[in-house]
């Protein structure tokens, strides 16, 4: 097992497919996977997808890792759960979607890394990391400029009046952000994970 | 020792189904003493339920007819109609059976002459319609029955109407003072066809068959398509009556499915080609649509796939559906993608057929005879092996009717083994 999925070699490589199988959380069900459709049918976002799930499985299976990788499938899902409770063979649609997300990020994929869920993602785990909390101005500034200095200064633009309104009802504070108490404990939660991360990459389910 | 013991060659047989009345036939014609027992008014079972079956579409009342004269003419079965088996306790070759008898309220004097209906006022739902029709009180089970005698209702037992529907009664064969009764019997072997029920569409809550009258499930649309069934054989939307002639078939509505039935059901496939076929011979401008994970037509009739692939007004769409919804116009509208195209689809339809799978008539109980039951209730050979016991039918496994009758002749065959085998 190597920390990055395998490219397809030849036709019918099976390669990829079993990496997915044994690294993906969830991956072990999607082998069952009978392709009946009632995962895309029951998709809320199902017409916004460039494949939609069960296309992506088959794709996963054809070994078409760049295709599956640099899909938009990954970052639309917004976790209704509507697959996982009807689809017939208990494929947990939803976490394979999310942990081939984190997949496309770290083997650097263009799309996946430039996306907006995944630039969300990273302002998110910012603030949390330092206070423990998400501070609305330190996740949508880090987001904001996360494309670029102009774009960045646009969009905090157009949000002012939000903002204002939100400072004016006391949904967001003015002065120093809020930090959490146990910051210690958070931090040794925090590095137990980056720990358990590691073991993953290096093979092995890390748990 | 069991071989010091008086031996019952007697065999008892459990459901009048077509596996029941198969099993009970050959082993009398084999020349054993049989009883067979149906917990219902009337031997036939599922497939009296039919409109037409397979190999050959024929009516059942063609099948069923063989066989009841094959009863009549043989002495050796003792056909117990509303009777249930209510403990058993002893071993191969002799067991004694409690049996457990619900009031008819109507005796063997009965000539079916339908007075007693006529006199009968209140409508209760017909079981032998699912519920899609109704009957009077007192009624004939249905247009083929067997025994060909009344049943009343017990809702109306104790009113003024009784008495009624017993003046009526020319022929002294109506006793209301009828009371659930026990007797025993003696029997060497015990063959178990208590058949199967529709999956419970209630439990599909996607595919809204409850809050949508214009869904069915496919045993409602054969009584839909019955010449004796609510609508006379028109095949017609329950909500209002009109031609259904845009009609969708879902197939593994419940089976295939690790939430419901994780197994095939085997029939509904065919079955729901059937419907198809008898949507195109009533309208010549109907349009059916299959939505299919794969089909299943196995050995000789896929015949019967093959001839209606040909036809421009059967479509077939490889999706399971993902939900049954209501229409802007009250029409259910079937949703979800089709697995070639990958387009996302909202289809609107007269009639939907939900294909449900089968389950065993006793899922979730546990039986009075030593045998064994798998994970789904499907009766399978005790562990160690009960010799005095065998299943046939749909209560071993999914089976259509011809593979249920092979079935029942299997097990007549092993109950014939057990009581006229060696002792052990």
């Amino acid at each position: 097992m190597t920390t990055t999925s395998p490219q397809a070699t030849r036709k019918y490589d099976l390669g990829f497919a079993r990496w997915v199988y044994e690294n993906v959380d969830g991956g072990d069900r999607l082998a069952l996977c009978m392709q009946c459709g009632t995962c895309s049918g029951s998709c809320p976002v199902g017409t916004q997808m460039d494949y939609g799930p069960r296309k992506l499985f088959m794709m996963i299976r054809a070994g078409m890792k760049d295709a599956v990788l640099s899909s938009n499938t990954l970052w639309n899902c917004v976790s209704c759960y509507n697959c996982v409770v009807r689809c017939p063979r208990q494929v947990p649609v939803t976490y394979i979607l999310h942990d081939l997300a984190v997949v496309a990020v770290r083997e650097g994929y263009k799309e996946a890394v430039e996306s907006d869920n995944a630039r969300f993602s990273a302002a998110f785990n910012f603030s949390a990391e330092r206070y423990g909390r998400t501070d609305e101005r330190i996740v949508t500034g880090k987001f904001y400029f996360s494309e670029g200095l102009s774009a960045g200064f646009k969009k905090g633009m157009d949000n002012m009046k939000i903002a204002w309104n939100m400072v004016k009802t006391k949904r967001m504070p003015l002065g120093l952000p809020h930090k959490i108490k146990g910051k210690g404990e958070l931090k040794t939660i925090l590095d137990k994970a980056r720990e358990i991360e590691e073991r993953h990459k290096g093979g092995g389910k890390g748990n | 020792m069991s071989d010091q013991q008086p031996r019952s060659q007697t065999i008892l047989v459990v459901g009048g189904g077509i596996s029941g009345v198969t099993a009970a036939l050959e082993a009398a014609e084999a020349g054993y003493e049989t009883v067979l027992l149906e917990a219902g008014p009337s031997l036939g079972g599922r497939v009296a339920q039919l409109n037409r079956y397979f190999p050959k579409l024929c009516h059942p009342t063609c099948g069923l007819e063989i066989n009841y004269q094959r009863i009549r003419k043989n002495p050796r079965v003792k056909v117990f109609t509303m009777a249930q088996v209510d403990g058993v306790s002893g071993e191969r070759g002799n067991y004694s059976v409690t049996v457990k008898t619900s009031p008819r309220y109507v005796n063997a004097n009965c000539t079916a002459c339908g007075a007693c209906a006529e006199a009968s006022e209140t409508k209760v739902a017909d079981p032998f319609d699912y519920g899609l029709g109704e009957t009077t009180a007192a009624h004939l089970p249905h247009e083929m029955a067997f025994p060909m005698r009344y049943v009343i209702d017990p809702s109306v037992i104790g009113t003024p109407e009784a008495q009624k529907i017993k003046d009526a009664c020319k022929y002294d064969a109506i006793d209301l003072e009828e009371t659930e009764q026990t007797f025993d019997l003696q029997v060497g072997a015990i063959v178990w066809a208590t058949g199967w029920r529709p999956y419970d569409p209630a439990n599909l809550t996607n595919y809204n068959h409850a809050s949508l009258p214009d869904v069915v499930n496919n045993v409602e649309m054969e009584r839909l398509a019955a010449h004796d069934g609510p609508t006379g054989g028109r095949i017609t939307r329950p909500s209002d009556g009109t031609e259904a002639k845009r009609v969708a078939m879902i197939q593994c509505a419940g089976s295939r499915d690790l939430n419901h039935l994780p197994y095939c059901s085997r029939i509904c496939c065919l079955a729901s080609m059937k419907h198809a076929a008898y949507v195109r011979e009533q309208y010549a401008d109907a349009q059916v649509d299959i939505y299919y994970i794969d089909i299943r037509a196995h050995d000789k009739l896929e015949a019967f796939y093959n001839k209606l692939k040909v036809d421009p007004q059967v479509s077939w769409i490889k999706s399971k559906p993902s939900a049954i919804e209501a229409g802007p116009d009250g029409r259910p509208v079937v949703k979800g993608e089709n697995t070639i195209t990958r387009e996302i689809y909202a289809a609107p339809y007269d009639l939907v057929v939900l294909a449900t799978g089968m389950e065993p008539s006793v899922a979730g109980e546990h039986l009075p005879v030593n045998t064994g039951q798998d994970e789904y209730s499907f009766v399978v050979p005790a562990q160690p092996a009960e010799e005095g016991v065998a299943a046939a039918g749909v209560a071993s496994g999914p089976l259509d009717v011809s593979m249920s009758t092979q079935s029942a002749t299997a097990a007549a065959l092993k109950a014939i083994q057990a009581v006229a085998g060696p002792a052990r």
